[in-house]
């Protein structure tokens, strides 16, 4: 379940861009690559000034900067172009990083399986305010500490889920605070009417560009958090265009313009995913498929040797992507707002405000 | 070879000579593969996600029925007849499954921002290729030995070098590059020559207009993506039988993506702009290749990156492409 913390910031930092101005960022992962790769490399100390004991905040703030200079590079061209085209250019700019990364020999003794944390950083990364030992715990996937808190022993793995899940939080409620600042305002007639807004009097060109760049520094703390508690990350995984994809899905699925929504798409997503694989801890569909349905059922033929066992054998091992592409192709269709969108405007505003009044009625 | 020995030997007659030929070859299954995206973009200003699914599924089609039909094929010349009926049957086969798409799916969104029908292929594209994954575990299909088997259909006279006077050039290039200029001749005949044509360039042009003049607009739509999606299995066919692509399920994002570049380039929407992206980058490609397999150049994905910096300089200097008009269909 961590994997919904940080790749839910990066699907937000995704929604910050695309849902609030309308500007598709289609090649959004190359901001959560660059953040992921430079943690890595400066913890292999291959990054020149910054040695291999930089601590975890620091290097996380260096990967979110690169990543954030990046946005202002391909921002400064592409913001030229709107619609497709600026889709495409985005595009365009992660699938050159992609393809050069994946063969840059510097990054890993073999590039196309991508880089991992040597020896020169055996032990977890520490989040917290670094040269103040009390307050950091390291995460990692088995690398992390364990807290004994209130006599509960907490594993490396829950030690993890809280302190990537802090980094988040924290990052969520920033770009929460800048989404309602004037400057969100203005994100938000950019995507209403970009003509209108020019007119009023707003450069959109430099508000589209820093909308962009705090996406992109986002985006690039959401790969430093993935490859603080991976430690090893692969270019398909990070800089591949189906990452943004992924990111696409969250967005849709939780709600295109609500910062919150992208969490719990990717929860969703991730919780179909879980339920379908064949080996989910929760038990999973499959398994109890399999013990609950009667022998004679299971084998009975269906058609041309084909047995039931056979057949949600073959429908449900492991492809959970065609029920999320089904769902993500019904939300698309019937559900535009998405969850927290459909929820806001049913109850008439924010959740967390209008909430508590339809459930106990208005104070 | 040293840079300077590399450049003296491609500029050679025979090198360069050698490397055109190629470069079309690669042109004629980039114009395969973009020019149904192109048509859909055109009319529709729909930009198809899910075209690399309907390549790979038709490049699957027509494995399985050249595979079928093996059995029964002796002589080259039967076995080139069988692939023309392959063709024409994964051609009439995802035609129908494009019409069925738009009719089904897409139809409903056209009153909705561009933007969904985007986001609506993406989807498709998840859940084609996921069902094809599952036909081809499930029919153990995958050992990709079958699909070999499919590639060895290829008759004798396609797959050795046949001399053009000083010149020796791959048979299969030669089949590529006819097949691709037949595709070009046929979508421009039909564009320009035929009523349907007519009714689709009108379409394009002004679509309230067309339907003010008794057009059923809608009908063209469907007409076009079923075209679209038929010339995206075609080229599909074709791959199945070139030895760089073959039939496998990352087949569709290898093919979407250059055709993404490909009508790029071009123009989006310009069909004789995707010709000549097709043919920028076939040549890109070739030329990139030649370099990487012959100069000592150790950069492994020169040609990969090539083509997407072909794409992003093309952006930066003429975001409308070649041919391409400012802001076509809207978008």
């Amino acid at each position: 379940m961590v994997a919904v913390l940080y790749f839910a910031l990066f699907a937000m930092s995704f929604d910050f861009i695309s849902g609030y101005t309308g500007y598709l960022s289609f090649g959004h992962a190359a901001f959560y690559g660059t953040g992921a790769y430079a943690v890595i490399l400066i913890a292999n100390g291959k990054v020149p000034l910054l040695p291999a004991g930089t601590p975890f905040m620091v290097s996380l703030l260096v990967a979110a900067v690169l990543a954030g200079l990046l946005a202002v590079a391909i921002g400064l061209v592409s913001f030229r172009l709107s619609g497709v085209y600026f889709a495409m250019i985005t595009l365009g700019f992660a699938q050159v990083l992609y393809v050069f990364v994946r063969g840059w020999d510097y990054v890993a003794s073999n590039p196309r399986d991508g880089p991992a944390v040597g020896s020169t950083h055996p032990e977890g990364f520490e989040i917290g305010i670094p040269f103040v030992d009390q307050l950091n715990l390291a995460i990692g996937t088995f690398s992390g500490d364990t807290v004994t808190l209130l006599g509960h022993e907490l594993g490396t793995y829950t030690v993890s889920f809280y302190m990537v899940g802090l980094v988040a939080l924290v990052s969520y409620f920033a770009m929460q605070r800048i989404v309602h600042s004037p400057f969100g305002r203005v994100m938000i007639a950019i995507r209403e009417n970009e003509e209108r807004a020019r007119a009023i009097g707003y450069d959109t060109f430099r508000y589209k560009l820093g909308a962009f760049v705090i996406s992109g520094f986002f985006g690039g703390v959401a790969g430093a958090l993935y490859a603080g508690f991976a430690r090893s990350v692969t270019p398909e995984s990070t800089f591949y265009f189906l990452t943004t994809g992924d990111a696409l899905l969250a967005s849709i699925i939780g709600g295109f313009g609500t910062l919150a929504g992208p969490l719990y798409g990717h929860l969703f997503d991730h919780s179909i995913r879980e339920f379908l694989s064949n080996t989910g801890q929760g038990g999973g569909l499959l398994p109890f498929l399999r013990e609950t349905l009667p022998e004679g059922v299971l084998s009975a033929e269906l058609l041309g040797g084909l047995t039931v066992e056979g057949f949600i054998g073959a429908a449900l091992n492991g492809h959970a992507a065609l029920y999320v592409g089904i769902v993500f192709v019904l939300f698309v269709l019937y559900v535009p707002s998405g969850l927290v969108g459909t929820l806001r405007s049913y109850l008439g505003g924010p959740v967390a405000e209008r909430l508590p009044a339809k459930l106990w009625g208005e104070r | 070879m040293g840079f300077g020995e590399g450049l003296r030997q491609f500029l050679g007659p025979d090198t360069l000579a050698s490397v055109v030929v190629e470069g079309l070859a690669k042109s004629a299954i980039y114009v395969m593969i973009a020019s149904g995206l192109t048509l859909i973009f055109g009319l529709m200003g729909v930009l198809n996600f899910a075209h690399g699914s309907l390549t790979m599924i038709g490049a699957y089609l027509a494995g399985l029925v050249m595979v079928t039909l093996v059995g029964s094929a002796t002589g080259a010349w039967t076995r080139l007849a069988l692939f023309f009926v392959a063709l024409v049957a994964v051609f009439a086969a995802l035609a129908l499954l494009g019409g069925v798409m738009e009719v089904g799916l897409i139809r409903q969104l056209y009153d909705r921002p561009p933007i969904y029908q985007i986001l609506l292929t993406f989807g498709l594209t998840l859940v084609l290729e996921e069902i094809v994954r599952i036909v081809v575990l499930f029919y153990g299909l995958q050992p990709i030995s079958e699909w070999r088997a499919a590639l060895g259909t290829r008759p004798a006279m396609l797959s050795a070098e046949h001399s053009l006077g000083p010149l020796s050039v791959r048979g299969l290039a030669l089949f590529e590059i006819a097949l691709g200029a037949a595709t070009v001749v046929g979508i421009w005949a039909f564009l320009t020559r035929t009523r349907y044509g007519l009714y689709i360039r009108a379409g394009s042009e002004d679509a309230e207009m067309a339907e003010a003049l008794g057009i059923d607009v809608r009908r063209v739509f469907t007409v076009v993506f079923a075209l679209g999606a038929g010339v995206a299995g075609a080229a599909g066919a074709l791959l199945m039988w070139d030895p760089v692509w073959g039939a496998n399920v990352p087949l569709a994002a290898e093919t979407l993506l250059p055709a993404f570049v490909v009508v790029i380039i071009g123009g989006l929407g310009t069909f004789r702009g995707t010709v000549a992206g097709a043919v920028v980058v076939g040549m890109a490609d070739a030329t990139t290749t030649w370099w990487f397999q012959n100069v000592a150049v150790t950069w492994t994905w020169l040609p990969e990156i090539t083509v997407f910096l072909i794409l992003v300089g093309m952006l930066i200097v003429k975001p409308q492409g070649l041919f391409g008009v400012e802001e076509v269909g809207g978008h």
